[in-house]
C-alpha cells in the first residue's frame, strides 16, 4: 500500500519507539506518508531529520491499512544520503563487516585497543557513541574451524557478522543443534547481509554485499538446500530487501527458500521430544522480542521450543525497541534516544523478575545486558544447555552461556 | 496444529483469544496491524440509551447481538474484563448495574460504563471547582474548550519539554520527572476542588502515577481522555495482549491473509501474505474478529459490501441508494447496520462451515454508534463465541 491509503489514524506514531524520546523526530505519520506527499524525485532532500528513524519497523507492521510506512521512510532516509554527505560514522558503521572482519583477524590487539582512551576519541571524532563498549572481537570466528557437519536434510547456515566475529560459540550452538536434529549444515563463505549499510542511507554498498551472498545463496538452493538464519535483521534483510529495496537477481528465490533457525527446527526438535520434554532447565526467562523478529510476522518460534523444555518459565516482552537497533544506537547523535530506550526496555525486563534475559538478536542483547544489568543469552545457548541437562543426551552444554546458567543457580540455591 | 486460530486482535478477538487459551486451548491470534482499540478512550461502553445500560436492552432490536448473547452474557463479559484489569497495573472501575459520565478533552461528557481506575473520579467532576492541568506545546489538547463549556474551571500549563503524549508518558514514568512535576504542581495556586489532567500519566503505571501526585498535592486527581494518539486505549490493548501471552498464546503480526482453505464444511489453515514465503497456519477452529470498516473486516464497493477473509455473506440494508445519509456520523445511519448475520452458535448464517465463529463489530445490525455498546459488544461477543467453540472442540 502507498501513502495514499494512510488514513491518519496515529496508530503507527502509538508504536514509535523513537518518536517518544527524541523530539526532533516528528513520528513516522509525519516522516512517512505525510511528508511523502511533499517529496519529488529531482528535488534535492531537505528532512535532514529522517535520519532519526531507527527503521525498527514497528510502524509498518502496527499499520491496520497495509501502508509501508517503514520502506517509505528507508527510501526518504538512502534519497538523502545520496544526495548529502554523510558522518565518518555512517561509512564506517556502512562498512561494518569489513572492520569486523579486520578486527576479528587482529582479535587480541583489537580488543585491547578499543579500550584504549586513544581509540575512544578518536572514534569519538568519527562520531561513535562511548556509550556502549564495542562488542569484542574473536580470533577463531566462524570463517574459521569446522563449517560442514552432520547428514540429512541440506542446511545452509547465514550466520550475520556478529555470531561470525563477535559471538562464534553461539554459531557452532546453531550449527551443532541442526548438525544433531538430522541436518547438514554447511557455513559457506558469507559477507554482511548489507543492513548496516542500508540503515546508514548507502544503497550501493548494501546491494553490493547483498549481490555477493544472493549469488552463493541461490547457488545453493538451486542444489536443493534450505537457508536458515539466527540473526532476525539479516533474517528479515533476506526476506523483505533481497527480493525489495536491493532488488537482487534470485531475491525472490532466497526469500522463499529461508526460514529463522527456530522455526525450522521446531518440528525436528518435536519430533526429537517424542511428546515428551525436550530437556530440563530451571530458569525464568524474559524473552525480549527483537522488533525484526516481530516484523518478520512469523511469531515467535523460539518461545515455542522453550514450551517444550521442563522448569523453564518465559514472560515474552514485545512491546519495547531496545534502541540499539544495530549501528543506529552507536551513533553519536543517537547517544541520547538509545540509552533512554534502553532504560525503557531493560526496566521491562527487571520488572518480570526473571533470571536472566534471552533475545535473538546480538544488538539487543548488547544493549540490554548493558541496561538491566543482567546477562543476556540467545535462544541457542538456553535450548543447548537444556538438552545437555537430559540424562539420555549426553551432549555437553558449554561455554559462556553454561557458566552464567551455573551462577543464576547457586544464587537461586542460596537465596 | 492449534487449536483455534483468532484472525483480529481487536477487543473481541483478544477475549475469545485470552478465553481460549485460558481454557487450556493451544491459540494464535493473526493481526493486521494494531486494533482500533488503541485510538479509543479506553472506557467501556456498553449500551445507552438512556437511564443504567440494560434499560435499554429490551429496546434493541431481535438481531442485535447483544440479543443473541442475552443479559447473562453481557456481563461475563464485563466481569472477564474487570478481572484481567484487576491483576494489571490498571484496575477497571464500575458495574453494569449503572452508567457514568467522564469529561472530554471538549468540555463535553460522554457517558460509558467501565473506565480506568485513572478516570474514576470524572464522574461527578462538575460539581465542584476543576483545575485543568495541560502542557506548553501539547497539541490537540486545549484546555479552554474545556473552561469555556464549564463554568467553575481554571486552567494552568506546564513547560514538559516536550509536546506529544506519547513523550510526556514516557517523561512521566521517570521519578525524577515526576517529582520535578508534583513541586510545581504544589506550588501553584489551585482553588479548592478537583485537578484534572490530559492521559499522559505514563503508559505501564498510570494509576500508581496518579495516586503518587494525588497524595503529594492532597487532591483528587482524573485523567482526560486525548485525541489519537491515546495512552488508555494502548494501556487497554496491551494489557489484554499481555494477558493472552501469558496464557501461552502466540501472536503473527502484521500481515494479512492471503488465502484461506476450506475443505467441506472444515476451514482447515489460513495463508498469511508475507514478504517471502506466506506463512500458512493451521487450526482445528476459527474465529473471524476482524471488525467493521474502519479496521478492514468489511469492505464496501460501489455496488455491495464485502467480507474479504471467507467471502461471507453481507447483511445489507437495502440497495445501495438506501443506506446513503448525508452525514456519516449520525446516529442511526443505515451502514451501520451492515455485517455478518450469525446463528445462536454465533456461527455465519447460512454458511456451511462448522468451525468458524465470528464476532466484535463485524456482526450485523450492531449499530455501535447508536447504542454506544463498542467494548462492551466486543467483549460480550467475543466470550460467547470463544465459548461456542470451546464447546466444539472439547
Amino acid at each position: 500500500m502507498t501513502f495514499e491509503h494512510c488514513t491518519r489514524c496515529t496508530i503507527c506514531v502509538e508504536n514509535c519507539p523513537v518518536y517518544k524520546v527524541e523530539p526532533r523526530f516528528p513520528g513516522p505519520k509525519q516522516a512517512g506518508p505525510d511528508a511523502q506527499r511533499f517529496r519529488l524525485d529531482p528535488e534535492k532532500s531537505v528532512d535532514e531529520w529522517v535520519k532519526y528513524c531507527c527503521q525498527c519497523r514497528r510502524c509498518q507492521v502496527s499499520c491496520p491499512y497495509g501502508v509501508d510506512v517503514a520502506d517509505i521512510i528507508l527510501k526518504a532516509q538512502l534519497k538523502y544520503g545520496r544526495e548529502h554527505l554523510s558522518p565518518l560514522a555512517a561509512h564506517l558503521f556502512a562498512n561494518a563487516y569489513h572492520f569486523n572482519k579486520l578486527g576479528s583477524t587482529l582479535a587480541p590487539l583489537a580488543n585491547r585497543a578499543s579500550d584504549w582512551p586513544l581509540t575512544k576519541s578518536v572514534l569519538g571524532l568519527f562520531g561513535v557513541s562511548r556509550e556502549l563498549d564495542l562488542p569484542e572481537f574473536r580470533f577463531v570466528n566462524l570463517e574459521r574451524g569446522r563449517r560442514r557437519m552432520g547428514r540429512g536434510r541440506k542446511v545452509v547456515f547465514f550466520t550475520g557478522c556478529h555470531l561470525a566475529f563477535n559471538r562464534p560459540d553461539i554459531g557452532r550452538k546453531v550449527r551443532d543443534l541442526l548438525a544433531s536434529t538430522g541436518c547438514r549444515v554447511v557455513m559457506p563463505a558469507q559477507t554482511c547481509c548489507g543492513l548496516p549499510a542500508l540503515g546508514n542511507g548507502d544503497l550501493d554498498i548494501a546491494r553490493k554485499f547483498a549481490l555477493k551472498n544472493a549469488a552463493m545463496l541461490t547457488r545453493y538452493i538451486d542444489k536443493g538446500f534450505d537457508v536458515v538464519y539466527a540473526c532476525t535483521s539479516c533474517g528479515l534483510t533476506l526476506m523483505h530487501d533481497y527480493p525489495g529495496i536491493l532488488d537482487v537477481p534470485g531475491g525472490r528465490k532466497i526469500a522463499e527458500n529461508t526460514y529463522n533457525v527456530y522455526a525450522y527446527l521446531f518440528p525436528l526438535l518435536q519430533a526429537e521430544a517424542e511428546g515428551g520434554p525436550l530437556g530440563t532447565l530451571e530458569l525464568s526467562l524474559a524473552y525480549h522480542i527483537p522488533c525484526h523478529l516481530r516484523a518478520l510476522g512469523i511469531g515467535y518460534p523460539a518461545a515455542r521450543i522453550f514450551e517444550m523444555i521442563e522448569g523453564l518459565t518465559c514472560s515474552i516482552l514485545d512491546d519495547n525497541c531496545c534502541g540499539l537497533a544495530g549501528t543506529y544506537g552507536f551513533k553519536k547523535r543517537n547517544q541520547e534516544t538509545s540509552r533512554r530506550l534502553g532504560l525503557i526496555a531493560a526496566q521491562a525486563v527487571r520488572d518480570t523478575g526473571a533470571d536472566t534475559v534471552v533475545a535473538d538478536c546480538g544488538a539487543c542483547r548488547m544493549q540490554l545486558s548493558h541496561y538491566a544489568l543482567m546477562p543476556a543469552l540467545d535462544p541457542a545457548e538456553i535450548i543447548t544447555q537444556a538438552m545437555a541437562n537430559t540424562p539420555k543426551r549426553s551432549r555437553a552444554g558449554s561455554g559462556i552461556a553454561q557458566k552464567i546458567l551455573q551462577t543464576i543457580q547457586m544464587k537461586r540455591r542460596s537465596a | 496444529m492449534l487449536d483455534v486460530v483468532v484472525i483480529g486482535g481487536g477487543m473481541s478477538g483478544l477475549t475469545a483469544a485470552i478465553h481460549l487459551a485460558g481454557a487450556g486451548l493451544k491459540t494464535a491470534i493473526i493481526s493486521r496491524g494494531d486494533p482500533v482499540c488503541c485510538l479509543s478512550t479506553g472506557c467501556i461502553d456498553v449500551l445507552d440509551l438512556g437511564g443504567r445500560p440494560m434499560d435499554g436492552y429490551g429496546a434493541l432490536p431481535e438481531g442485535h447481538p447483544y440479543r443473541l448473547v442475552g443479559k447473562r452474557g453481557i456481563e461475563d463479559g464485563l466481569r472477564m474484563l474487570k478481572d484481567i484489569m484487576a491483576s494489571s497495573p490498571i484496575p477497571y472501575t464500575g458495574t453494569i448495574r449503572a452508567n457514568r459520565e467522564i469529561l472530554t478533552p471538549i468540555g463535553t461528557f460522554k457517558t460509558t460504563c467501565l473506565v480506568p481506575r485513572t478516570m474514576e473520579a470524572s464522574q461527578g467532576c462538575r460539581d465542584e471547582y476543576l483545575h485543568v492541568i495541560s502542557f506548553a506545546g501539547l497539541k490537540d489538547f486545549y484546555p479552554s474548550y474545556i473552561t469555556s463549556r464549564l463554568p467553575d474551571t481554571g486552567f494552568s500549563l506546564f513547560d514538559a519539554g516536550c509536546s506529544s503524549t506519547l513523550a510526556l508518558a514516557a517523561r512521566f514514568e521517570e521519578q525524577g520527572f515526576l517529582d520535578e512535576f508534583c513541586s510545581w504542581l504544589s506550588s501553584i495556586e489551585i482553588p479548592p476542588g478537583r485537578v484534572a489532567i490530559p492521559a499522559v500519566l505514563g503508559l505501564k503505571n498510570p494509576v500508581a502515577v496518579m495516586e503518587e501526585i494525588s497524595s503529594r498535592i492532597g487532591r483528587t486527581l482524573f485523567e482526560i481522555p486525548t485525541l489519537p494518539p491515546s495512552l488508555p486505549g494502548m494501556r487497554l490493548f496491551r494489557t489484554l495482549k499481555t494477558a493472552f501471552q501469558e496464557r501461552g498464546g502466540e501472536v503473527y503480526w502484521g500481515n494479512p491473509i492471503s488465502s484461506v482453505e476450506i475443505r467441506g464444511a472444515t476451514v482447515e489453515a489460513v495463508t498469511l501474505a508475507a514478504s517471502g514465503r506466506p506463512t500458512r497456519v493451521q487450526g482445528r477452529a476459527f474465529i473471524l474478529a476482524t471488525g467493521s470498516f474502519v479496521s478492514g473486516g468489511l469492505y464496501a464497493t460501489r455496488e455491495s459490501v464485502r467480507e474479504p477473509v471467507f467471502n461471507l455473506a453481507v447483511r445489507v440494508p437495502g440497495a445501495r441508494k438506501d443506506w446513503f445519509l448525508h452525514d456519516f456520523f449520525m446516529p442511526g445511519h443505515p451502514i451501520e447496520g451492515a455485517g455478518i448475520e450469525v446463528d445462536a452458535s454465533f456461527r455465519p448464517a447460512g454458511s456451511s462451515l462448522e468451525n468458524l465463529f465470528v464476532c466484535g463489530s463485524i456482526l450485523a445490525n450492531s449499530e455501535i454508534m447508536k447504542n454506544r455498546c463498542g467494548h462492551g459488544m466486543a467483549l460480550a461477543t467475543g466470550l460467547k463465541a470463544a465459548r461456542q467453540c470451546e464447546r466444539m472442540l472439547v
